[in-house]
Parts: C-alpha cells; structure tokens; sequence
C-alpha cells in the first residue's frame, strides 16, 4: 500500500487532482470539475452567443460523491478543469461491528478507513456475501481528495 | 355471472333486469369513478360470456341508461364475432336487423354515441358476414337502408341511414377495418367485393339524398334540419372517393396510365396530401355527365350567399364538407375520363377551377380580407384544389386552364398569389400558426408538383413564356423576402441554431425555391449573383466600422438558397447538373461568361478570404463558416472535376456549347485543379482555427471532405496536392486536431484512409495507410507496454489520448477496401494485445470501453471475409479473449450510486456495449457466408458455428431480461439466435445441456413478446430445430438426441424434452392468447415439425382439450376439428414445401373454427 501511496503523491501533488481539457471535448459520460466538484456529465449541448459568435457548452453534470446536480456554460474552445477518478478493486477481509470496512490491497497491506456504503441494499450484498464465505471484490472511487465504495462483485468461491 | 341461454318465462325477465341493474350499476361507477376496477370487471365478464345476445337486446330497448346501451351494443359485437362461427344463419341475420331496426326506430332520440355504436355493430356484423350471405339476403338489408335514404321514412332516419353506410365503407376499407381475428385475404374479398358492387351505387344514393334536400336548403334562409342530411351526404360521397380503387382499373395494379402527357404519383417531397381519385370508367356516368359537379358548385355558391344568415357561416360543417368534395373531385383522373375524349378532363377541371376562383382572386383583396378577421379556410381550400389541379396535369394544361375566362393564365394567378402570401408572411413572420403559413407550404407543393416533372424530363419541357415571368418575378419577391427575414432575425438568439439542423428543416422549403428559380434561369441566376456580390461589397465597405452581423446573415442565407438552386442533393448518389442550367444560356460560347461559372466563381472567391487571419476574424464567423463548407461540399459534387459520360445526362443536350463550357470549365484540364486546392486548404483552416466549433467540424469532415474522396477521380488528384498533404500531416502529428470531436477524429481518419485509393498500385496504398497510422498504433503500444500503466491510464489526458487513438483506429477500420485491406489488417494485428490490455485497465472507463468494442467490431467486419485460415483463428482466438475479459469483468457487477440518473446511464452504457458485442459475433457468422481466402476448404480452418455458440455462451448470461427490454438489443441478440438455428442447428445438439437450455428459454422468453418480429424470428428457430430433428430421427440419426428425450432428475422428476415443451407452449399460444393473424403462417411452420416429432404428445393434448370442453355440441366440433387439421388437404408426414403450405391453409381454418369457442369462458 505504502509503494501505491507514495507513487501518487509523487506525481505533482497539485496537477495530479485536475487536468486542462477543451470544452468542446468532454463529451457525456466523461468528467468534469463543476464548483470545485468532481463530476459525471450526464448532458452536453452546444448554443452560440449570438448568430455569429462562438459556440458555447452547456453541460449539465452529476457530483460523483453526493449525486448533486450542477450546471455549467463554458465557451467551447477554453479549457474545463477535469478530475482524475482512480477506482481501485480490493478484496474485502472485514466488516467491523461500527461498519468500517477492511480491505486488501494489492501489495498485501490493509486498508481500513472506510465505511459500508450508505446505499442499504449494496451493504446488505457485502453483508450476506461476506458472511456466506464468498470472496466479494469492492471498488474504491476516489478522485480530488474524497472516497467511496462505488460497486461490488461477488466472485464465486471457486473462481 | 352472466348467462345469456337461460330458461324462458317470468324467472327470464327477472333474470334480464337484473343483468341490466348490474351492467347499468357498473356504468355509473365507472362515470363517476367509484371502484373503476370492479365495475370495469363487471361489464368485461358481460362481454365475454357465451351468447350474451338477449340481455343486450333487452338493455338497449328498456335501460335508461345511456353508457349501458352502449356496452349492450358493444357485448352484441364482442360476441358476435367471437361466436359467429357457430351462429345458426337466422341468428346472425336477426342480430344485424336487430341493430339496423334498433338505430332506425330510435333515429329522432338524442345520445347520438349511442347510435353510431349500434349502427357500427351492424356494419361489422354485416361484413363478418359478407362472404357467406347470399345476395338476396344482402338485398333484404340494403332495400331497408335505401329506403331510408331516399328519405321516405323522415330526415333522421334519412341521416342515420346515411351514417350507417358511413360506418360500412369505413370498415371495408382496409386501413379503418376492424379485427375480426381472421386472415387478410378475408378482408381483402370483402373489400373487393365492395368495390365491384356496392360503392357506386351508395355514392348514387349519397347524391340522390342530398339532391332531395338541396332545394330545401337553397331557398332557405336559415338554419334547417335538411342541412344536416346534405352534411351527412356530402361527407359520405368524400369518404366513397377516398377509396383506395383497385379493382375497376382495366391496368395492372397501381400503375397510373391515365393521359398521355403524365401524371405523376411521387410525393415524397410534399408536406401536404394530395390524394388522386381515380375510380376507374364505370364512374363516369355518377361523376361527369350527371351534372354532379355543377351541382355542387352551384350548392356551395348558394351557401356562400348564406354566411351572412344565422346557422351559417365560412366554417359551418355542410360548407367545410362542400368544399372538402370540390377539392376532391379536382384532383380526379384515370379511366373515368374517357380516353377518346380530352376535352372533358379540360372541362371538368374548368368547371371547378370556376367555382374555386371566388375563393382566391384577386388574392390581394381577399388577403386583406382575412388580415381583417375573416376566416382563411376558404382560401386554403382554393390553394388546395390548386394543388389538387396541379397533381393532375401538366404545367401546359395547368396554366392554359385559366385562360379562356381571364386574360391571364393559371400560373400566373398562381404567382400573384403565391406573392400575395409570402408578402403576408413576412409582414407577421413571428407567428407560425397563421393561415398565410399554411397556405405557402399548399401553394410551394403546388409549384413542386408541377416543375418537378420539368426537371427530370430531359430540359426539353419548358413553361410558356408568360409563366416564365411569373416564376422568375415571384422568385425575386421570394429571395429578397428570405433576405429581409434573416437580417430581421439576425439579433435573435435562437437556441437550435447549429446549421445541420436548421439546414435540413428549411432543406424542403429552399428545394421548392430552387425548382421555382430553375424555372426560369435567365433571369434568376444573374439576380442571385447580382445579390451576391452586392452583399459581398456592403461587407468589405463595412468592414471594422459597422456591425456586419446583418449582412453575415443575408449572405449565410444566400449561399443556402443559391447551393439548393445550383445543385441537387446527392444523397449518395452522384447528382447531375440539373437539366435546367444544362439547357439553357445557349448563346454563350466563352465558359468565363457562363451566368453558373460567374455565380460558382465568385463564390469561391469570396470563401477563399477566409484563409487570411484577418478577414477570418472580422468575417468569417463559425456560423458564416458553416454555410460556406455546406455550399462546397454541395457545389463540389456537382461541378468539380466531372467525368464527361456519353450515358450521363439526356442526349439532345451533348452538343450544345454552352454546356461543354460549363462543363469543362471546372474539370482536370482547366480550374478543376485550382479549385479543389482551394477547398483542401478551407477544410484545414476550418478544422485547425476554429476550436471547440463542433458543428462546423463535423460538417467539415462528414459532408465535405467525405464527399470528395467517395470520388475516385478527385482521389488522384488529392493525393498530389501539397495541401492534402499537410492535412495528412497534420492529422498525425499535430495536437490540434487531436482536440476534434470524436465523430469527426473517426470520420477525418476514414477520409484519408479512402484517399489511399488514389495512389497507383495497391503497395502504394498500404504503404500510405501504414505510414497514415504507424503514429497512432504505436502510441497505443507503447502505453499499454508502460509499467506504470495502471495508474497512468487513468489521467483525464491519457482517456482521452486513448480514446482519440481509437475513434482513428475505427475510422480507418471503416474505410477497408480491398486495396488497402493488408495494411488495415496489420493496423489490428499490432493492437490486438494492447486493446485487450486496455480492456484490463479501463474496466471501470466504461465510455473508454464501448470504443474499444467498437473498434473491434468495425475491424472484424471490414476484415473477416478476406482472412486466410489462420489469421482467422488468429481474429477468431482473440475475439474470444474479448468477449471473456469482458464478461468476467460485468457478471456478477453491482454498481451504486446515488443518483438514479448515472444508475440509468450505466444501464444504457451496458446495453450499448452488449449490441457491439452481439454485433461481433454476426459479424463472425459472416465469415461462412462471404469468404474471400485464398486457401478453400482447409482441414485447420475454424469451426465458425462453434466459436459463435461459445461466444454467445459467454455473453448471454449478461443478457438480463430486463437489458431485453431495449428493442434494438432484443433484436440483434433474436436474429442472431434465429441465424444459428436456422443454420447451424447441428451445433446446437452439441451444446452442452446448461447452454443448450440458456438459448431456449431466451426462445421461450422471445415467443412472449409482443414486438411480432421478434416472436416471428423464434417461431423460426423453433421451426429450424423441430424439422431439424425430424430430419435426423428419420434418417436413423439421435438429432437432438437427449435434449429431445428428456429426462429424470436424481429426484426421480421427469422433465420433458425440449421439443413436448415447445409443442405445449406453442399450442397454447395458438388457441388462447392474443397475437397478430400474421403469425399463424409462420407459427404453422414451427407446430408442423413439433407435431410430427412428438405424436404421442399431440394426440394427448388433443384429447385433453376435448375433455375440457363442457358442451357436447363444441366437443364433437373441436374432435372434427383437430382430426381435419392433421388429415385435410392430402397432408403428408414429409416436411416439403407443399406440405408446409397445406398445413398452414389447415391451421388458419382451423383456428377460425375453434377460436371462437376456446376462448369463451
């Protein structure tokens, strides 16, 4: 873990969070920072200022942490900040009693300051599949500072 | 609940009248919302018990009630149709008198819903009936109808008369029939039978009705009942001629040899519906030489009299059905003109034209008119008989019409008109809902009707000298008017203002324009550049001094109309310099002076300023931009560099001069050249110096410069253009264009990679391609070979590196031909262990992801057929490492998320990536159809069945039912299903059992839709895998051996094989669900085949059903029935052709006899 930890951190600490895109390139389905946010653009559509002016993007765009919905009008040819999302597949190894969950890293260490997500029925999954002995694979999201569990899979026991 | 075969006497009326109490109760609940669901329970179990016939009888003649006499009524129908097969002959006879004597005793009470329901039951009855009633008992029912018509029995039984045969031509003709569950041929002779007996005689009837009351109403002056009757008449003689004749034409089906001078039936481009009547010769009497249309001409200019009178006015519904007629009858044709008589078309057309002209001349007064608050009905009306007129004739005849009662011709009123209109329009053009809109879009339809056929016939055509002038002075008022609305509108911030969209909208609309101005060319294309270069000088007097926003405007609407007008839309196809240019300008010998040469020029030149910086930024704005390219790349595929055909164009015109200069003067030899790198260069700076301009970009690659090298020719020359070049160049190397949209990355690296067709010789090519491409693969390769690739992968700028390498990588993949087949292949080849790499690292990037699939389904489509066999299996082995990385990756995935909407967008990215993957694997099955390989039948070549099936095994568990919903999956993943069976159902038999049962029960699933495609292509696959195994067992082999047999579980269950279970499910189908009757073909396809494989089975669900039924009488029927299913025909036990089809005739019988009665709880 520490190895994975320190690479990252030795990328530039600032520029590693956000890269410079073109507007007019981030399509739907991609990223972008709206509000200081980390975001999934769910709508992009273009309008120009004016009939002869230039074009416009509108994106409308999820916050990827808290599902907000924010908006934003850039002029297609400048440049939107775009957050790096990492997701990080661990296998799970615990669920304490306060809902802190355990992980194992791909270098053997552990990780353990997470929570279950909040989502009741994605929990109970890593619950059930935990305690019937299945090997339960999480997804870690994490992208400008912030966390979270973002999906699970159950890998069959003989898998 | 409901029994209708009840004892008789005192305890049967009692038993009556509380049905109605019941069916009356469950009315008023459903009116007044109270327990909807049990009331509507209430009334459809009345519906569907058994022979509900004297309840409903007594509902509609005692209930108070209306809503209930209405579902008594609609009870008769329900059950009548669904029991009809087993009616004796008095009792469907007295349920339509019944109905008729019902709606005529009762014709003065109000509820009219009530009444059109019974007379619509009696109208449906009578057809159900129609075939088996012999012609005295039909006579019974019409000599009724008539005498009511001929209005004996009073003006309501008159007008409900007429009603009824209303709802009878309705239901006869096909498009408003109802379903009576039976084939279509049965509707198909009823309709015939219609046809050739009935309709005229009721369009007679209709007349003699209205001619009865005319008189009434003509010396009236107010409001009288008799105008309801002349109503009814009217609207049916307008739904008579509405008819879809077929049959009393003396020519083959559909074809329109009505007069030698032509008449077209192609109205694809047209908003508004001008149908042609065309009754054939037998109608010539009722319509022509009865006077009927003076008549009615006469009846109209008499209620015209009326508007003043209460109960009248432009609107009321007896001029509206008027006026709906006349225009009808404008557009008459066919045999119904005699054809050794010409004068009488001419005359009829006069005689309407007459009656119309008060409608719309002189237009300028009758505008004013309607600006001052008069209705524009009447009007629109008149601009649709034109139209009607125009469909029927020739701009000759159209405009010689007019002539011998005013001094001037039609299409000049049509000009004045037309003028009048636009002039309307654009004095309010911020309304769209006005009459003046409507009335441009008739009267353009107008215009397109008659010029289009100009167009196309060969230049020779041409319109009179004064027409002409009408065209060319209307199309001045027209473009000048186009001009003053863009510059007027040019402040406004529309929101759709990209180009493509509003191209296409006003694309209609510029296409009749152009027509109008190649009507007359002499004029119109001098005016068009006089405009052009007058606003080209105001922009240069203006420039950095005055806001030329007004100005861009004008010329961006210019180039839009002087493109439609110079050339037509491709549409794939190479568009031909229209006829009108070719033809006319005779007297110019020197191509400088060519009118379309000075035109194109100077347009040319003007977009060529947009190379310089300076005028790009005071000038050429993106939306400027965007015209200029569109004209380009419509002008290019006209004019540029034109191969000189002896087969192309109409031959009289080959030898004129000024042709050859227009033609010439753009080609190889002369301009061509000069042009085209003049056009190269704009492409590059549109690209290069307008960022984030999506549109403009796209219209830049997709319209412009794919135009261009779908030209073999201009590929020659593309490639010996330094500026081609650099586009090539700078399509590798710089950043710029790295910053594209991804549609148009994949659609620029497709261009060039076509361009490769110019170079000589096909190593040439590859090498051009390789050279194209080296940079993008091996950035690929190098970034997957990266160590750090796991966390490089995910910077923002790495995706989208990736992802701009893949979107070219697929573009190039598009573009395969054979000539630079290799280098495309080794392009793949190299990448093949990055992308599966990729796959790997982008597992969680799953926009990254769908590129990936799609690369690779475009690469194996372009490539498979060319493969040798162990590049195959090369292609074959890594698509399989594809499809399992992937699975292994989704099955078993559950993504959270707090947002319904990503929750949404990952399900649709899950379907989008399941439809490439589906698509993959037809692509592979391709490979047996369509091969190209050098080496033939090879022993080491891939079994593409088995890899298909193993690949569908792989992906079908990730195909959830619910991801079925989406109809484009469900009928990719159906088609492939149906494909295999049908084709390789050997394969299947080797499946092991899990996989063998996945694919069914998805088949199962498939039979359950409701979309009649999908469920069509299983009963397919069925059909495949029962005759399948018919085929086999009979020739000694296992067939499906112990998926056929079934089986005993280790709990000593006993599951039935494949073949009972369908035989089972589908039998079920048949007889007790709802389906469309156009799967009983197919459906017999597939139960022809169960039942020969499981006999046994057969004969035991036969019996079973027997027992079922409670009533003797069905009993024996359903025995006769299944034993004439199997045995009637000569049916035989071989699964050949003719067999097949007496099966299917013994089915459709089959299920008409017993439907009924099965589905009658």
């Amino acid at each position: 873990m520490s190895d994975e930890e320190h690479h990252f951190e030795s990328s530039d600490a600032g520029a590693s969070k956000t890269y410079p895109q073109q507007a007019g390139n981030i399509r739907k389905g991609g990223h972008i920072v709206i509000k200081g946010r980390p975001c999934k653009v769910v709508e992009v559509s273009t309008s120009k200022t004016g009939k002869h002016g230039h074009a416009k993007c509108h994106f409308v765009a999820i916050d990827i942490f808290t599902a907000k919905k924010l908006e934003d009008i850039v002029p297609s040819s400048h440049n939107c900040d775009v957050p790096h999302v990492n997701r990080i597949d661990y296998q799970l190894i615990d669920i304490s009693e306060d809902g802190f969950v355990s992980l194992l890293t791909d270098s053997g260490g552990t990780k353990d300051d997470l929570k279950l997500p909040t989502d009741d029925n994605l929990s109970a999954l890593m619950k059930s599949g935990f305690e019937e002995g299945k090997d339960v694979v999480v997804s870690v999201m994490s992208s400008m500072g912030e966390e979270q569990i973002c999906a699970v899979k159950e890998v069959g026991g003989g898998k | 609940m409901f029994n209708g075969s009840a004892g008789v006497g005192a305890e049967d009326l009692s038993q009556l009248q509380s049905t109605m109490r019941a069916i009356e109760l469950a009315c008023s609940y459903i009116q007044i919302n109270t327990n909807p669901a049990a009331a509507e329970a209430t009334i459809l179990s009345f519906h569907q018990s058994p022979q509900p016939y004297k309840a409903c009888r007594f509902i509609l003649e005692n209930s108070q009630v209306a809503s209930a006499r209405f579902q008594a009524a609609a009870a008769i129908k329900e059950a009548a149709i669904r029991e009809w097969s087993f009616l004796s002959t008095e009792d469907k006879g007295g349920l339509i008198s019944f109905c008729l004597g019902y709606v005529m005793q009762h014709a003065n009470s109000s509820d009219a819903y009530v009444f059109s329901k019974v007379s619509s039951v009696a109208a449906q009855l009578m057809k159900r009936g129609w075939l088996e009633f012999t012609p005295a008992e039909k006579e019974v029912f019409f000599y009724q109808i008539n005498q009511a018509i001929l209005g004996s029995r009073g003006l309501d039984v008159q007008f409900i008369g007429i009603n009824f045969l209303e709802s009878l031509v309705s239901e006869f003709s096909p498009s408003t029939s109802s379903a009576m569950s039976l084939p279509r041929e049965f509707h198909e002779n009823c309709r015939k039978s219609l046809e050739q007996n009935y309709l005229k005689t009721f369009y007679s009837w209709a007349q003699d009705a209205a001619l009865s009351v005319t008189n009434k109403i003509v010396e009236s002056h107010s409001d009288v009942p008799e105008v309801k009757v002349c109503n009814a008449a009217l609207r049916l003689m307008h739904q008579i001629l509405n008819w879809e004749f077929r049959y009393s034409k003396g020519g083959t089906k559909g074809s329109i040899n009505v007069f030698s001078d032509g008449v077209r039936s192609d109205a694809s481009s047209r908003k508004t519906e001008c149908v042609i009547v065309q009754p054939g010769a037998s109608w010539c009497d009722v319509l022509l030489s009865s006077s009927h249309v003076r008549w009615l001409i006469n009846l109209y200019s008499s209620l015209r009299q009326k508007f003043a009178f209460e109960g009248y006015w432009l609107d009321c519904p007896v001029a509206v059905s008027a006026r709906k007629l006349i225009v009808q009858l404008c557009s008459l044709a066919g045999e119904v003109f005699p054809s050794n008589n010409a004068q009488m078309r001419e005359q009829h057309l006069l005689l309407l034209l007459s009656g119309v002209l008060p409608w719309i001349d002189p237009p300028d007064v009758i505008s004013k008119e309607i600006e001052e608050g008069r209705s524009g009905s009447e009007m629109i009306d008149g601009c649709r008989a034109l139209l009607a007129i125009a469909t029927v004739t020739t701009p000759v005849v159209f405009d010689r019409l007019l002539r011998s009662i005013r001094p001037f011709g039609t299409l000049t009123l049509l000009s004045l008109l037309m003028s009048e209109v636009v002039k309307v329009l654009l004095a309010n053009n911020n309304d769209q809902e006005t009459w003046s809109y409507e009335a441009r879009d008739i009267l353009l339809d107008t215009w397109t009707t008659l010029l289009a056929s100009m167009d196309g016939s060969g230049g020779n055509a041409r319109l009179p000298p004064e027409g002409m002038h009408a065209a060319a002075s209307l199309f001045s008022l027209i473009a000048e008017s186009e001009l003053k609305f863009a510059s007027a509108s040019s402040t406004t911030d529309e929101d759709d203002a990209d180009c493509l969209a509003s191209v296409s909208a006003m694309d209609e609309r510029l296409g009749s324009y152009a027509l109008i101005a190649r009507a007359a060319v002499d004029a119109t294309i001098p005016f068009l550049t006089t405009l052009f270069t007058d606003r080209v000088a105001r922009l240069h007097q203006g420039r950095g001094t005055v806001d030329p926003t007004e100005t861009l405007e004008e010329i961006y609407s210019l180039l839009l109309i002087i493109g439609h007008v110079l050339a037509d839309e491709g549409e794939g196809e190479t568009a031909l310099v229209p006829d009108a240019l070719q033809s006319h300008f005779v007297d110019v010998v020197e191509a400088g002076n060519h009118p379309v040469v000075l035109l194109s020029s100077s347009i040319i030149k003007f977009a060529e300023q947009c190379l310089d910086a300076n005028m790009r930024s005071s000038i050429f704005s993106p939306r400027l931009m965007e015209a200029v390219i569109w004209f380009l790349a419509r002008w290019s595929f006209t004019y540029l560099m034109l191969v000189e055909d002896c087969n192309l164009g109409s031959n009289q015109l080959q030898s004129l001069p000024s042709r050859a200069c227009l033609f010439t003067f753009f080609n190889e030899h002369n301009q061509g050249k000069f042009v085209l790198d003049i056009i190269v260069r704009i492409s590059l700076t549109s690209l290069m110096s307008y960022p984030g301009e999506k549109d403009l970009q796209e219209l830049t690659c997709h319209q412009l410069l794919h135009a261009l090298v779908r030209r073999r020719n201009i590929c020659f020359h593309l490639l010996s253009l330094d500026s081609w070049r650099n586009l090539a160049n700078a399509f590798a190397n710089d950043k710029t264009l790295f910053l594209l949209n991804g549609v148009s990355q994949r659609s620029l690296a497709q261009t060039l990679v076509l361009s490769a067709y110019g170079m000589r010789s096909s190593d040439a090519s590859n090498q051009y391609v390789k050279d194209l491409m080296a940079h993008m693969t091996s950035s690929l390769v190098d970034l997957a070979n990266n160590s750090d690739l796991k966390n490089l992968a995910q910077q923002p700028d790495i995706i989208m590196l990736v992802s701009c390498v893949l979107e070219r990588l697929r573009g190039a993949a598009s573009a395969t031909e054979p000539r630079t087949q290799r280098a495309i292949y080794e392009m793949g080849l190299s990448v093949m262990n990055p992308v599966l790499r990729l796959l790997e690292v982008y597992k969680h990037e799953s926009a990254v992801i769908y590129l990936l699939l799609k690369f690779v389904v475009d690469w194996v489509d372009g490539q498979i057929s060319y493969l040798e066999a162990h590049e195959t299996a090369g292609v074959v082995n890594f698509c399989m490492s594809l499809l399992q990385i992937y699975s292994s990756h989704n099955i078993g995935k559950i993504s959270l998320s707090l947002s319904s909407t990503l929750l949404n967008e990952a399900k649709t990215e899950k379907y989008k990536d399941l439809r490439a993957l589906l698509q993959l694997l037809s692509h592979l099955c391709s490979k047996d159809m369509v091969d190209f390989s050098s080496d033939s039948i090879d022993a080491q070549s891939t079994n593409i069945s088995q890899v298909v099936f193993f690949g569908l095994h792989i992906i079908t568990p990730l195909i959830t039912l619910e991801l079925l919903k989406y109809p484009k999956l469900c009928f990719d993943y159906f088609s492939l299903i149906s494909h295999m069976l049908e084709v390789y159902p050997e394969t299947l038999a080797q499946l092991n059992s899990d996989a063998f049962n996945h694919v069914l029960t998805t088949v199962d699933f498939g039979l359950h839709q409701q979309d009649v495609d999908i469920v069509t292509m299983c009963l397919r696959a069925l059909k495949a895998l029962a005759s399948y195994h018919y085929k086999e067992t009979k020739a000694g082999n296992t067939g499906l051996g112990s998926h056929a047999a079934g089986h005993t579980d280790p709990n000593g269950v006993f599951h039935e094989g494949i073949l009972s279970r369908f035989l089972r499910t589908l039998l079920q189908f048949l007889l007790f669900e709802d389906y469309s009757t156009d799967l009983v073909s197919t459906a017999a396809d597939a139960l022809f085949p169960l039942i020969l494989c499981e006999p046994n089975l057969y004969q035991g669900l036969g019996n079973e059903l027997i027992e079922k039924q409670g009533n003797p009488n069905f009993k024996t029927r359903l025995a006769n029935a299944l034993q004439v299913l199997t045995t009637s025909n000569q049916l035989s036990s071989s699964l050949d052709r003719v067999n097949y089809q007496r099966f299917r005739k013994n089915l459709n019988n089959f299920l008409i006899e017993v439907r009924g009665f099965l589905k009658t709880k």
